[in-house]
């Protein structure tokens, strides 16, 4: 009769694992996935920005970079961050470098949205083939990425910036590079 | 089907399974073209910027741009297993579409194994049972049930 009782705990002891596991998978966006690359260099590049002039991965060494893949297609979230990155440009100025990357859109809608969002101060890079989004591992807009004076990659965002991460991360970077009295 | 005929059939069936997969994994497998290797490599892959769609399934920017690297790779003679890693390299483990944890590839069959396990005790024990308990089951078949039988079944004919 003991062991006939004890047959229903497997019902609990199925059941909880299941819902526990799913509730962990829905929970969580299948596309946040942890980057490869904190700790390691920013991959290597060299584009054109919307305004035509050229910029390497190599000319952004010396100060902390802020790297953001966006998109005009990418709404709310671009258009709410991109405020966020107006004012950071404004607050830190040039002790941080604010670089965008344009992910899978046309130069033309990048300036439709400067011109309806705020003309952003930092230069925009165009990657017509997504060649540096997949060297981030990049999987959708908006993504950022923190990268150290010395070019290694501190900390990926996925989604919008906000002001607490900015301010977080920025400082992080620039008290470091302080501290080694760089 | 009486009961007699019924193991060996299964055997039987369990036995050509088995031969079909034997058969299938020895067959001698010709050398793959350039094309259908990258295929292959762009099926293993996930989609960056899709839903739950291969790289080769797509023709997302950055599906595209993933084909055209792996079609680089392997035309600068790197090998298959060096391709995909150069995507893993950047996206970790999650561009494979399917996991290279060995865990997730024996906890199915070891689920499998455990569910026959307990089926098999289930039957034998539900088989010794009916034999100690008289070797059939249920009371004895009268001539009075067959009759009945036979009408039922003859009003469903009609």
């Amino acid at each position: 009769m003991n062991v006939r009782a004890l047959r229903w705990l497997l019902v609990p002891l199925v059941v909880v694992p299941l819902v526990l596991l799913l509730l962990h998978g829905f929970g969580r966006d299948p596309q946040a996935i942890p980057s490869r690359l904190i700790g390691k260099p920013m991959p290597e590049f060299r584009l054109v920005t919307l305004d035509g002039r050229t910029v390497t991965s190599a000319e952004l060494r010396g100060k902390p970079v802020l790297l953001n893949f966006w998109a005009s297609w990418c709404i709310p979230a671009c258009v709410d961050e991109h405020a966020v990155m107006l004012e950071a440009a404004r607050s830190y100025g040039s002790a941080v470098q604010i670089v965008g990357v344009l992910y899978q859109d046309t130069p033309d809608g990048a300036r439709t949205f400067g011109a309806r969002y705020g003309e952003p101060s930092w230069p925009t890079l165009l990657d017509p083939d997504g060649r540096l989004a997949l060297d981030f591992g990049v999987t959708g807009p908006p993504e950022s990425y923190f990268v150290d004076a010395r070019g290694i990659v501190r900390y990926k965002q996925f989604g919008p910036l906000t002001a607490a991460v900015v301010s977080d991360q920025l400082g992080r970077l620039l008290g470091a590079a302080g501290g080694r009295g760089s | 089907m009486p009961r007699t005929y019924a193991f060996p059939l299964a055997l039987g069936a369990l036995l050509a399974l088995a031969g079909l997969l034997v058969v299938v994994a020895l067959r001698p497998a010709s050398a793959p073209s350039r094309e259908e290797v990258a295929r292959q490599i762009a099926g293993d892959l996930r989609c960056p910027d899709c839903q739950g769609l291969s790289v080769a399934d797509s023709n997302s920017g950055s599906a595209v741009e993933i084909r055209r690297q792996i079609e680089e790779q392997l035309t600068a003679g790197r090998s298959p297993d060096e391709v995909r890693q150069s995507f893993v390299d950047r996206y970790g483990e999650w561009i494979l579409l399917s996991p290279t944890a060995p865990l997730a590839w024996l906890l199915p069959a070891l689920v499998l194994l455990a569910a026959v396990g307990a089926l098999t005790v289930w039957i034998w024990r539900a088989r010794r049972t009916r034999e100690r308990a008289g070797g059939s089951a249920g009371p004895p078949v009268t001539e009075q049930d067959r009759a009945r039988v036979r009408e039922e079944a003859e009003a469903l004919d009609a």
